[in-house]
């Protein structure tokens, strides 16, 4: 037995020497094809038709069962979906899209303009309830104009169209699916590179490879390369790393900040990700004195040490340190030369100094208990700030009360942020536009609302990108808030799972390229 | 033999039983509406509702959109008449639909209490499996080392936190040795092994702390019985000592260990909420879990009135042993 198992493990050690020295000619160069990919999902989709759904869980694992007009790249650029190509008019009002053809949904009918105008209109449909109606609040018509044709008229220019074209929610759905079953959640029908086979609330989702799937990779190979994909629910996260190194999952979602560490040590299994859509700052009310002064703003920004608060209370990992605004690093139009980079205090007590607080003063900062990401950083930012003489007193409050009292701008210094997808747009004009709703703040500033409306009103990418450059120096400029950091999502795979990608907006369109080693 | 225990069950008092039964069950009707009302109001002290947790941090939602979803949520009609309309709902059979998932929380209910009884009836057994056996030998062995052992086992199994051992047990047998699987759950109609494979630990998470309270009571309700004169009268004619304790002595000491059997059984079937969360057991717990996560109003009054009406029906189960371990209770 015991001469047994040494002979085959020799001839096992050898096989794979002679495997790695002499690759073998039959085996294709580039991914493999087949394999199940079991991932391990935090919570359920919070219901399957992605039209009525805003959760992320629906998101993520309903994405790859559709396709959108318009698709977002890794590296944050607006690229053919469905559309092959697109034209705008002179005026920004006319939009037209190529439709791809020979396109097949999951039930073996070919896709067509129709399809796209009704998906867009069941989205814009207030009858649909459908939570993203304000994606399309521009859009004038929607029409299909000859075989391969759509045409969007919006009311005025609104160049983020393609930001809401993108968003993998607003997919291109069958109509008949809808008008059999009443709704998508039940029969998921779309044109995406797998089908949907079966769910069963908090054991598993399992979707399969699609044959008619139409994107190929570089070598003009057809994608996806993964068989199958079981979705499995293992909402503690320790439990979810472990199953991770045990093997019984290949694929593990929302890694925290803990342990990653334990994971990155793991030589089985790599960790993969970092940034994702969103910013965390210390919201600064700015019509309440003294920080109405925006010397006062700008001393806050300069004494806040933004690196000792991710190294500390987000464990390294849990955050990657703002150095802009609130559009992450690494997103193609972020600017990233924020003054505040670099903590100078002496400036900061003069700028105090010279807005008549040269002793400093008082002031109340509340945040939420619930999540620790937004409430650690407190303590540290107190101590900063207590450097130049700024002296806060922190109340914490549980989510379901803190909310509604921020969202009533009844509150000081806070420390919140939001996520969205990663359109300039969502991080600008949503949150510091005199009259978003998101504009908690209380920032109103001319010369900035007048720059983000005109980044709305061209679609050429690079003249936003410099609109959204003076935008963001305005910000820096005026501090409506000191931004710290933007929260960190990390992805786990094992060793045998390659070409996972990681997205910055956090979707898994990165499944679409993933394949696995031979067992 | 069979006799005998028909005899004993005439005796404990089978033809009362029915009317007892019918007397329990209307009695039981007050104590639900009693916990429906309760927790209906209790939820709804708890400041923030669905819609504050829904919205998170997406920035997608504004101020504004949330009073349209409050509204949409039929939150912002007055309590008596929420309440009214739910109770309504109640008596026929309709216990509402979950606000994130728009599923009927009846149904869902009824997918999960299979995974809950499974759980607790296999924590169970195994507690019993283990907590009468160290129990009966501690107290037959009283003061020798082989009651310290079980007194210790008792002592740790009592603080050691389920949550923290089922953590432990993951990490020793899934990953260590790599013989059980760590979570995830198969359905016993899909594949009846994987099934029980997966079991193996949860059911030993809540099976060692509940063994210990078996095996605590076990033992002193064991040694009360034992030094009474009727088990000196067995072993002074002579029986064996094994039968003394097993027919003559168990039989006594039983009746608190039914009725901890019984509470704990009734607790599990509600209280597994950590274990089956660790586990990612799609139970009763964890459907509350994510109901009180998100102030998911019809989903945790029909939670908790599940659990109730369990609670109810197990204490019930445990007054009818009674009976039939001991003759001379009687339901009249």
């Amino acid at each position: 037995m015991y001469v047994l198992r040494r002979l085959l493990t020799v001839l096992l050690v050898g096989g794979l020497v002679a495997g790695i020295l002499m690759p073998s000619a039959a085996q294709a160069p580039g991914p493999r094809y087949g394999g199940t990919l079991r991932a391990g999902m935090q919570t359920d989709p919070v219901g399957l038709d992605p039209h009525l759904s805003t959760a992320t869980a629906t998101r993520n694992m309903m994405e790859n069962v559709y396709d959108t007009l318009v698709m977002y790249s890794s590296q944050g650029r607006y690229i053919p979906g469905l559309a092959e190509s697109w034209t705008t008019s002179e005026d920004g009002i006319t939009w037209t899209f190529q439709i791809r053809r020979g396109v097949k949904f999951h039930n073996g009918r070919v896709m067509t303009p129709e399809d796209v105008v009704y998906s867009i209109n069941r989205i814009r449909d207030p009858n649909t309830k459908s939570p993203r109606v304000q994606d399309f609040a521009e859009v004038d018509t929607v029409s299909a104009s000859g075989p391969n044709t759509v045409v969007i008229k919006l009311k005025r220019p609104f160049s983020p169209l393609l930001a809401k074209l993108s968003s993998s929610l607003n997919v291109i759905v069958a109509r008949e699916v809808v008008s059999r079953d009443g709704d998508l959640h039940t029969n998921p029908t779309g044109t995406g590179p797998f089908r949907f086979v079966g769910y069963t609330p908090q054991q598993r989702l399992t979707l399969v490879r699609s044959g008619d799937y139409w994107e190929v990779d570089a070598n003009g190979r057809r994608l996806p390369y993964l068989d199958r994909i079981e979705f499995v629910f293992l909402p503690d996260a320790v439990a979810r790393a472990t199953a991770l190194r045990a093997g019984s999952v290949q694929w593990i979602e929302y890694v925290p900040s803990s342990e990653v560490k334990a994971l990155r040590a793991d030589p089985n299994v790599e960790v993969v990700g970092g940034l994702s859509a969103n910013f965390r700052s210390l919201y600064i009310n700015n019509q309440v004195a003294p920080f109405n002064n925006v010397k006062v703003r700008q001393a806050m920004a300069y004494a806040t040490d933004k690196k000792e608060i991710v190294d500390t209370a987000l464990f390294e990992v849990g955050g990657i340190v703002a150095t802009g605004t609130a559009i992450p690093p690494g997103n193609f139009f972020a600017t990233t030369r924020s003054p505040y980079n670099k903590v100078d205090l002496d400036r900061a007590k003069r700028l105090l100094a010279e807005a008549g607080h040269p002793n400093g003063f008082e002031a109340d900062l509340y945040v939420t208990s619930t999540y620790d990401f937004l409430r650690t950083p407190a303590e540290i930012i107190q101590a900063q700030l207590a450097k130049i003489g700024i002296r806060l007193k922190i109340t914490a409050a549980d989510w379901s009360v803190y909310l509604p009292t921020v969202f009533q701008k009844k509150y000081v210094l806070t420390i919140l942020g939001t996520s969205g997808q990663s359109d300039p747009d969502d991080f600008l004009y949503n949150n510091f536009h005199s009259k978003a709703g998101l504009n908690l703040v209380n920032y109103a500033d001319p010369q900035f609302d007048q720059l983000v409306e005109q980044a709305r009103a061209v679609s050429n990418e690079g003249q936003r990108k410099r609109l959204y450059e003076q935008a963001q120096a305005r910000l820096l400029d005026t501090v409506p808030m000191v931004f710290i950091y933007h929260s960190t999502q990390f992805e786990a795979v094992r060793r045998t799972v390659r070409g996972f990608e990681h997205w910055p907006n956090t979707s898994y369109l990165g499944l679409r390229r993933t394949w696995m080693t031979a067992p | 033999m069979l006799h005998g225990r028909q005899n004993a069950l005439k005796l404990a008092g089978v033809t009362f039983l029915g009317s007892y039964l019918t007397r329990r069950l209307a009695l039981a009707v007050p104590t639900v509406f009693g916990v429906v009302l309760a927790v209906f109001l209790l939820i709804r002290l708890v400041p923030g509702d669905v819609v504050t947790q829904l919205v998170g941090l997406e920035a997608t939602i504004s101020p504004k959109r949330v009073d349209e979803l409050r509204r949409l949520f039929g939150l912002d009609r007055p309590l008596p008449v929420q309440f009214a309309e739910y109770l309504g709902g109640v008596a026929q059979g309709d216990l509402g639909k979950s606000l994130r998932t728009g599923l009927p929380v009846g149904r869902e209910l009824l997918r999960r209490f299979p995974v809950t009884i499974e759980l607790a009836a296999l924590g169970l057994l195994v507690a019993l499996c283990v907590g009468v056996p160290v129990g009966v030998l501690a107290a037959v062995r009283r003061g020798r080392a082989a009651d310290y052992l079980a007194t210790g086992f008792v002592m740790v199994g009592l603080s050691i936190p389920s949550f923290w051992l089922a953590i432990l047990l993951i990490l020793f047998f899934a990953l260590r040795l790599g013989v059980l699987p760590p979570t995830a759950y198969i359905a016993p109609r899909e594949n009846l092994i994987g099934n029980l494979l997966h079991m193996i630990l949860p059911a030993l998470s809540v099976g060692f702390v509940l063994a210990a309270a078996i095996t605590r009571i076990v033992r002193s309700s064991l040694l009360e019985v034992l030094n009474r004169h009727y088990v000196r009268t067995a072993r002074a004619k002579g029986l064996a000592e094994g039968r003394v304790i097993l027919h003559h002595a168990m039989r006594n000491a039983l009746i608190p260990v039914v009725t901890v059997v019984g509470l704990q059984f009734g607790t599990l079937l509600g209280g597994t909420v950590i274990i089956e969360q660790i586990f990612s057991l799609p139970g009763v717990g964890r459907y509350a879990l994510e109901g009180i996560n998100l102030r998911d109003y019809p989903v945790i009054q029909g939670a908790v009135l599940a659990i109730a009406l369990a609670f109810v029906l197990v204490n019930l189960i445990v007054d009818v042993c009674y009976g039939f371990l001991d003759p001379r209770i009687r339901y009249e």
